[in-house]
C-alpha cells in the first residue's frame, strides 16, 4: 500500500522537478524560443566592460573575492566544465530539439551565417553573401580551406545535401524549410525530382539558392543552415529514409570549434578543441558539458566541480551565489514573457473596455514582486525590452488603478448587482480562469487576482491544469481566460496577433495590425522595420488582447577564472566558446 | 504445481492484452500530443499535419492500436519520438543505472528492516521499540526530496564526504576498476535516501508479522521445550513471520527497473525514471507505452513468482 | 450490594468479543492519548482558523519570510501570509484526504482480498488478474486525464481534490488486497476454520467474523502507513493541476514549497510546523492502530 503511494508520489513530484528545469524548444535555424523552463537562454553580458554591479536587480555582479576560489577549480587550467540540464542526445542541427542539444551541435558544426549579439546577421562559414536585384537569389561563397574534423574539405555540395534532408518527406525535425519557399523544394519532397532545382552548385566553394518569394526571415532561413559532411551522413541516405542519419545522432562529425570525443547519456558530453578551426583554435583545450539538476547546479558551482551553470532566479539563489565571492553572477532578461489571455470570441471579453478594465484592476507589480522580487519586470507589449523592435513610446503602462477599472466596467454596461457581482443582460461577470500548474507565478497570481477582482465586482473561479492540457484547451478555443508563458523568437514576426494566424487561438483581429505585421515581414532593412513594429505594439498595447504580465530573468553564474564568456538573448555562449579563456 | 504454473502463464496473456488496451486508450485520451507538446511558436498548420502523418498520429485510434500491438508482439517497440532511437535502445541505455541503485537499496533496506522488525517485536514497548518507531515515522513524514536535499546539504556540501550529484566525476579518466569505484562513491547518497524511505514501511510490516507469530501457541511450545531464545526467534518465529514478506518482495520487482524518479532528478542520476517522466510530459507515445508495458509485464511476473513462492513456503497453502 | 453490581457489570461488558476489545483498548493509556490527539488535531484545524485574525487571501509582501513574532506566532511565508493559519487550514485538507484515500483503499482492498483468498479457484484468479491490471496502470497519465475531465465538467476547483483522492484510493486497493489474500490463504487451512465448517457457518460469517479479524494487524499497519503516504502524495498533485489551487494550503505542499537549500537551512519555520503535523498525525494513528490490534488479540501481553 505504502509502496503504491510512494510510487504515485515519486511519479507526480518528479514531474514538477522535471518540468521546472524544463527543456527549451528549438526550430533548427532560428535561435530558439524558450518554454516555461527556467534554465534557458543567455543574457546581455558584453565581453570586457562589466555592467554596473546591481544589488538585487538586473545586471552583472562580478566576483568580489576570487581568492576564495575552490582549489579543484583553480587546478583545472585546461578544462572548462559547463553544467546544464541533460541534452537529449540529438546532436545534429537538423534534429536537435532542446536548447541543450543546441549547445552541443553549435560547437560541433558551423552555419553559413549566424545571429550577432544584437540579432543582426553576421557571416560565419560564408565568406560573402550576395543577393540578386530581385531579392530572390542568394549566392554564398564558403571560406577557403575549411575542413571537417576528419580532414575532408567543406564543399558546396554539402549544403545541397542538407537541404535535401530538410525537404525529405520523412524528415521529422523541428525545422520547417518549406516556409523558405526554395524553388524545386516541393518537387523533391514529392519525389518527382532527385535534386532541388533552386540550388545551383557553381564550384566547390560557391553556390546559389533561388526562392519563389522572400521576406525578412529569408536570409536566416537560407544562411542559418549548418553544413553536414555528405560523405559521412549521406552514406546510407535514400529519399524517404533517414534512419542511417538518425543512427549517427550521438556521433556527430562537423567543422566546428570542438570535436565530440565521448558521450555518456544523462551524465556528460566530452569535447576536445579543434586545432584547425577556421576562426582560430579554441583557447580552452578541453570542454565538458556536465549534467546537473535544479539542486546540484548551485551546489556544484559552490564546490567548484563546474565552472558555469544557469540557475533559477530567486533572491535567495542570487544572494547565495554572490556571497561565495568567487562567482560572476549575471542576471539577464529572459527572452519570453508571461501573459493572461482572453478568449475574445466570448461576449464577456469582446469589448476592449472590459479587457482594459481587467488589466487596470490587477496589481501586476505585486504579483511580480511577490514571486521574483526585483528580478522580473512588468511588461506591456509582447516583446522583450532588449529587442530592436520594442518601444516604450505611446505605450500605456496600465498602472494598477481600481477606480479606473470600475469606471471602465460601468461604461461597458456591467453594473454591480445585489450580490456584489456585476451583471449585464442577465449574465454575471464570473470568469473561469485556468493556470498552468507548473509555473511558480500562480502562487501569487491566483490569490492576488481573486482579491483584486473581488473588489471590482468580478468573481474569479480559478483552476490549475497541466501545461499540455491548457495548450489543448487553447487550441480548441475552450476557455475564458488562462495564464501561460512562452518564449520569443529573435525576429518579431509571428502568427499570434494576425487575424486567423496559426497561433491565434484568441479570436483577436485588428486589420491595421495585420497590415503592419505583413509589411514588417516583407521589409528587409532593420531601420525601416522599426517604426512598423513600434506602431504595431502601440496598437496591441491599446487593444489589450492579453494582460501582459512579466518578463522574468535568467541567471548565469560562472567561476571567476573564466573570462570572455560572450552571450546575449540572441546568441548563445556556445557560439563563441572558442574565444573563452581560463585564467592560469 | 506444474498445472498451476501453466495456468498462470496462460492467464497472463489476456491480462497483458487488457492492460495494453487500457494504456493505449489512456494515451489516446490524454490531452495534447507530441506536436502540441513542443510548443513551437513557428509551427505552421501544414507542417503539423506533415509531422502527424509521419508519426501515424492522423490515423484512427483502433488502427494505431493494432499496428502498435502487432509490432509489440514481434518485439518491435517502435522508435521513441523524443530520442529518435528504438525504445528498447533507450530503455537499455538508462535502465541499468536505475537498477544499480535499486538493487543495493533493496538488499540493504530488507536486511536492516528484518533486524529492526525482529528486535522491535521481541522487545515490544521497550525504549528501543519506541525510539525506532519514532525514527521510522519521522522518515515517513518528510517527502523523499526533502530527505535527499538534507543529505546533499549536510553530507555533500557542508562536510564534503560525498560527491554532490551525478553518476561519475566529470571527464573521468582511469581504469575500469577505478571507474566502478567512482560510480560507487557517487551512488552512496542516492542509495542511502532510497533505503531510508523503504526501511520505514518494511520494518513496520516485519514487526507486526513477528508480533503475530510470537504470540502463537507453537512458540510457547518451543520455549517450553527448552529451546534457546535465539533458536525460537530465528528458526521458528522468523520463518513464519516472513510469509507476508514474500508478497512484498513480489511488489519490488517492477521497482527494480522502474527508476526512482524524484531521486534521479535531485541527484542528476541518469536513470530511466527521469526519461519516463520526460516522455509523459512530451507525449512521446512509443516510449510511454513501451515502458509501461515493460513495467506491467514485470508486475505480472513479480506477483506470479510471489504466489509461487508463497505456495512453496507455507505448506498449509494448497495452490489450486 | 455495590460489589455484586460491579461484578455483574463487568460480566456484561465482557459478553461480546468486540465489547471486550473496546474495554481493553480504553485501558491502554497510549492508545487513548493518541486518540485524543487526533481529535484535538481535527478540532484545531477546523475551529482554529475562525479564531485567527488573518484570512486565507491575506497577503503582505513587505512582511515576507519573517521568523515567528508576536503578531505571527509561526512566522510568515514568501508572500507574507501567516504560517499558523495556513497550517491549520492545511490540516483540514490533509486530514480529510488522507482519511478518504485510505478508507476507500482499505475497504475495497480488504474485501476483495478476503473474497479472493477465501473462495480461491476462479474467483481468486479473476480478482487477482484484475488487481494485476490495476497495478500496471500508469498513475501519472490517469491523473492528468482526470484533471482535464474534472475541468471539462466544470467541477468546482476547490472540491476537485476530494474527487482525486477518492480516485487515488480507488486505484490503490491492490496491495492491501494481495496482502490480505495471502494471509487468508494461510489461515483458511488452519484448524479453527475446519471447526467453522463443522459448525456449518455461513460463508460471510466465516469470512467476516473469523478470517478477517485475524488479518486486522496487517490491515492496520498498511492503513496507518498509507495515511502518511496519502497526505504527502496530495502535495505532489498540484504540479499536475489536480491538487489544491493556490492560495489553499495542504501540509504536503507547504513542505514542498520550502523545498530548496536556502529555506531548508535558514527558514525552518516554513517546513517544521507542517512536517511536525504530519509526523504527529502519523504517529498517533499508528499508536491507535497498535492499541486496536492489541485490543483485538486476546493473547496480547497486558502491561
Amino acid at each position: 500500500m505504502f509502496k503504491k503511494w510512494s510510487l504515485v508520489l515519486s511519479l507526480v513530484l518528479a514531474v514538477s522537478l522535471l518540468v521546472s528545469a524544463c527543456s527549451g524548444n528549438n526550430n533548427g535555424n532560428n535561435a530558439p524560443a524558450a518554454n516555461t523552463g527556467t534554465n534557458q537562454e543567455a543574457g546581455t553580458e558584453q565581453t570586457e566592460a562589466p555592467a554596473e554591479a546591481v544589488e538585487g536587480g538586473i545586471g552583472l555582479i562580478k566576483a568580489s573575492d576570487p581568492s576564495k576560489n575552490q582549489q579543484i577549480a583553480l587546478d583545472r587550467t585546461d578544462t572548462l566544465i559547463v553544467g546544464m540540464t541533460e541534452p537529449q542526445g540529438l546532436f545534429n542541427p537538423i534534429f536537435g530539439q532542446t536548447v541543450y542539444d543546441r549547445y552541443v551541435y553549435e560547437i560541433v558544426f558551423d552555419s553559413l551565417v549566424e545571429y550577432g549579439l544584437d540579432a543582426s546577421i553576421e557571416n560565419s562559414l560564408a565568406d560573402s553573401v550576395t543577393v540578386s536585384e530581385d531579392g530572390l537569389t542568394y549566392t554564398y561563397k564558403i571560406k577557403e580551406g575549411v575542413t571537417y574534423s576528419d580532414g575532408t574539405p567543406v564543399k558546396a555540395s554539402d549544403y545541397l545535401f542538407v537541404m535535401k534532408l530538410l525537404h525529405d518527406p520523412a524528415y521529422d525535425g523541428p525545422s520547417d524549410i518549406h516556409s523558405a519557399h526554395i524553388v524545386g523544394g516541393q518537387e523533391y519532397y514529392d519525389g518527382k525530382s532527385d535534386t532541388i532545382s533552386g540550388i545551383n552548385i557553381i564550384s566547390d566553394t560557391e553556390f546559389s539558392v533561388t526562392v519563389s518569394e522572400y521576406n525578412a526571415l529569408t536570409p536566416m532561413s537560407l544562411g542559418g543552415v549548418y553544413l553536414l559532411p555528405e560523405h559521412y551522413y549521406g552514406a546510407g541516405y535514400k529519399h524517404g529514409d533517414l534512419q542511417s542519419i538518425k543512427a549517427l545522432l550521438d556521433k556527430p562529425l562537423g567543422s566546428g570549434q570542438y570535436i565530440l570525443t565521448d558521450y555518456k547519456p544523462g551524465q556528460e558530453v566530452v569535447f576536445v578543441a579543434n586545432e584547425n578551426y577556421f576562426k582560430g583554435a579554441p583557447k580552452v583545450p578541453n570542454l565538458i558539458y556536465k549534467v546537473t539538476s535544479s539542486v546540484t547546479d548551485i551546489a556544484m558551482l559552490q564546490s567548484g566541480e563546474t565552472d558555469m551553470n544557469d540557475f533559477t532566479i530567486s533572491a535567495d539563489n542570487v544572494e547565495t551565489l554572490v556571497e561565495l565571492g568567487y562567482l560572476d553572477v549575471n542576471v539577464h532578461l529572459n527572452n519570453g514573457y508571461g501573459y493572461v489571455a482572453f478568449n475574445m470570441e466570448n461576449p464577456k471579453f469582446s469589448d476592449k473596455k472590459v479587457r482594459q478594465a481587467l488589466t487596470y484592476g490587477l496589481n501586476r507589480a505585486d504579483v511580480v514582486e511577490g514571486i521574483y522580487g526585483p528580478y522580473a519586470e512588468v511588461i506591456n507589449i509582447p516583446q522583450s525590452k532588449e529587442s530592436w523592435s520594442a518601444t516604450t513610446e505611446g505605450i500605456n503602462t496600465y498602472d494598477f488603478d481600481t477606480e479606473k477599472a470600475k469606471a471602465l466596467l460601468d461604461e461597458a454596461g456591467w453594473v454591480v448587482g445585489s450580490d456584489g457581482i456585476r451583471e449585464k443582460d442577465g449574465v454575471k461577470l464570473e470568469i473561469n480562469f485556468s493556470a498552468t500548474a507548473d509555473n511558480p507565478v500562480i502562487d501569487a497570481l491566483i490569490p492576488i487576482m481573486t482579491l483584486n477582482y473581488e473588489e471590482l465586482g468580478v468573481k474569479l473561479i480559478a483552476e490549475t491544469l497541466e501545461f499540455n492540457a491548457i495548450m489543448e484547451k487553447k487550441d480548441r478555443g475552450d476557455y475564458e481566460m488562462f495564464f501561460a508563458a512562452w518564449g520569443l523568437t529573435p525576429d518579431p514576426d509571428n502568427t499570434i496577433f494576425i487575424t486567423g494566424g496559426a497561433q491565434n487561438d484568441f479570436g483577436y483581429s485588428n486589420p491595421r495590425v495585420d497590415e503592419l505585421m505583413a509589411a514588417g515581414k516583407k521589409e528587409i532593412d532593420i531601420e525601416k522595420r522599426k517604426p512598423i513594429y513600434h506602431e504595431m505594439y502601440q496598437l496591441i498595447n491599446d487593444d489589450a488582447p492579453f494582460i501582459f504580465l512579466y518578463q522574468r530573468t535568467n541567471g548565469t553564474a560562472s567561476n571567476a577564472r573564466v573570462d570572455n564568456l560572450i552571450y546575449s538573448p540572441y546568441k548563445y555562449f556556445s557560439a563563441s566558446l572558442y574565444q573563452t579563456t581560463l585564467q592560469q | 504445481m506444474k498445472q498451476y504454473i501453466i495456468r498462470r502463464l496462460l492467464q497472463m496473456i489476456p491480462t497483458l492484452i487488457g492492460i495494453s488496451i487500457i494504456i493505449f486508450t489512456l494515451s489516446a485520451i490524454i490531452p495534447g500530443d507530441f506536436i502540441t507538446a513542443q510548443d513551437n511558436p513557428n509551427m505552421t498548420a501544414e507542417r503539423a499535419a506533415q509531422l502527424r502523418a509521419i508519426y501515424g498520429l492522423d490515423k484512427p485510434n483502433y488502427e494505431r492500436y493494432f499496428t502498435w500491438a502487432g509490432n509489440m508482439i514481434q518485439g518491435n517497440f517502435g522508435d521513441s519520438l523524443m530520442h529518435k532511437k528504438p525504445v528498447t535502445d533507450v530503455i537499455g541505455t538508462y535502465v541499468w543505472n536505475s537498477f544499480l541503485i535499486a538493487i543495493f537499496s533493496l538488499i540493504i533496506s530488507w536486511t536492516l528492516a528484518i533486524f529492526v522488525g525482529i528486535f522491535s517485536a521481541k522487545f515490544q514497548y521497550s525504549l528501543f521499540d519506541k525510539l525506532v518507531t519514532l525514527l521510522v515515522f519521522l522518515l515517513m513524514s518528510l517527502p523523499s526530496f526533502f530527505i535527499g536535499l538534507l543529505l546533499i546539504k549536510v553530507l555533500a556540501l557542508d562536510l564534503g564526504w560525498f560527491p554532490v550529484g551525478g553518476m561519475s566525476s566529470a571527464g573521468f579518466k582511469g581504469t575500469t576498476f577505478q571507474y566502478y569505484m567512482d560510480v560507487l562513491e557517487h551512488s552512496i547518497l542516492p542509495i542511502t535516501v532510497l533505503t531510508m524511505l523503504s526501511i520505514g514501511s518494511l520494518s513496520r510490516y516485519f514487526r507486526t508479522s513477528m508480533l503475530e507469530v510470537i504470540r502463537q501457541d507453537y512458540i510457547r511450545t518451543a520455549r517450553a521445550k527448552g529451546l534457546s531464545e535465539r533458536v525460537v526467534i530465528f528458526k521458528h518465529a522468523f520463518r513464519n513471520a516472513m510469509l507476508p514478506a514474500i508478497t512484498l518482495l513480489g511488489f519490488e520487482l517492477p521497482g527494480l527497473f522502474g527508476g526512482a524518479m524524484i531521486l534521479e532528478q535531485i541527484f542528476a542520476w541518469p536513470g530511466i525514471g527521469k526519461v519516463y517522466l520526460g516522455s509523459i510530459n512530451m507525449r512521446d507515445y512509443p516510449f510511454m507505452l513501451g515502458f509501461t508495458i515493460f513495467l506491467a509485464a514485470l508486475t505480472l511476473i513479480g506477483n506470479f513468482i510471489a504466489d509461487l513462492l508463497y505456495g512453496l513456503a507455507d505448506p498449509r497453502i494448497r495452490l489450486k | 450490594m455495590p460489589i455484586k453490581k460491579k461484578a455483574q457489570n463487568r460480566l456484561k461488558a465482557a459478553d461480546s468479543p468486540w465489547r471486550a476489545a473496546w474495554s481493553r483498548f480504553s485501558r491502554n493509556k497510549f492508545a487513548l492519548i493518541a486518540f485524543i490527539i487526533i481529535v484535538l488535531m481535527f478540532i484545531i484545524c477546523f475551529i482554529g482558523p475562525i479564531l485567527s485574525p488573518y484570512s486565507l487571501l491575506d497577503y503582505d509582501i513587505k512582511m515576507k519570510n519573517s521568523p515567528p513574532t508576536t503578531t505571527h506566532w509561526l512566522g510568515t511565508d514568501k508572500l507574507g501570509r501567516d504560517i499558523l493559519l495556513r497550517v491549520m487550514l492545511a490540516g483540514r485538507i490533509s486530514l480529510i484526504v488522507g482519511l478518504i484515500a485510505t478508507v476507500i483503499a482499505v475497504f475495497i482492498g480488504a474485501t476483495i482480498g478476503a473474497i479472493a483468498g477465501f473462495y480461491g479457484k476462479w474467483v481468486d484468479a479473476l480478482f487477482m488478474r484484475i488487481a494485476d491490471i490495476f497495478m500496471a496502470l500508469p498513475t501519472l497519465p490517469i491523473l492528468i486525464i482526470l484533471g482535464v475531465v474534472l475541468s471539462d465538467f466544470k467541477v468546482d476547483p476547490s472540491q476537485r481534490i476530494y474527487f482525486i483522492m477518492a480516485i487515488i484510493g480507488f486505484l490503490n486497493w491492490t496491495s492491501i488486497a494481495r496482502l490480505v489474500r495471502g494471509q487468508i490463504l494461510s489461515l483458511r487451512e488452519q484448524e479453527f476454520m475446519q471447526a467453522t465448517v463443522a459448525l456449518g457457518l455461513r460463508d460471510s460469517r466465516k469470512v467476516f467474523r473469523h478470517l478477517l479479524p485475524n488479518t486486522v494487524p496487517i490491515i492496520i499497519v498498511t492503513a496507518t502507513l498509507s495515511v502518511a503516504g496519502a497526505i504527502l502524495t496530495e502535495s505532489t498533485l498540484s504540479f499536475l493541476g489536480v491538487g489544491v489551487v493556490p492560495p489553499t494550503a495542504s501540509w504536503g505542499n507547504m513542505i514542498s514549497a520550502a523545498n530548496n537549500l536556502v529555506d531548508l537551512d535558514k527558514r525552518p519555520w516554513l517546513w517544521i510546523p507542517p512536517g511536525l503535523c504530519v509526523l504527529i498525525t502519523t504517529v498517533a494513528i499508528n499508536i491507535m492502530g497498535d492499541g486496536l490490534r492489541d485490543a483485538l488479540d486476546p493473547k496480547a501481553k497486558k502491561n
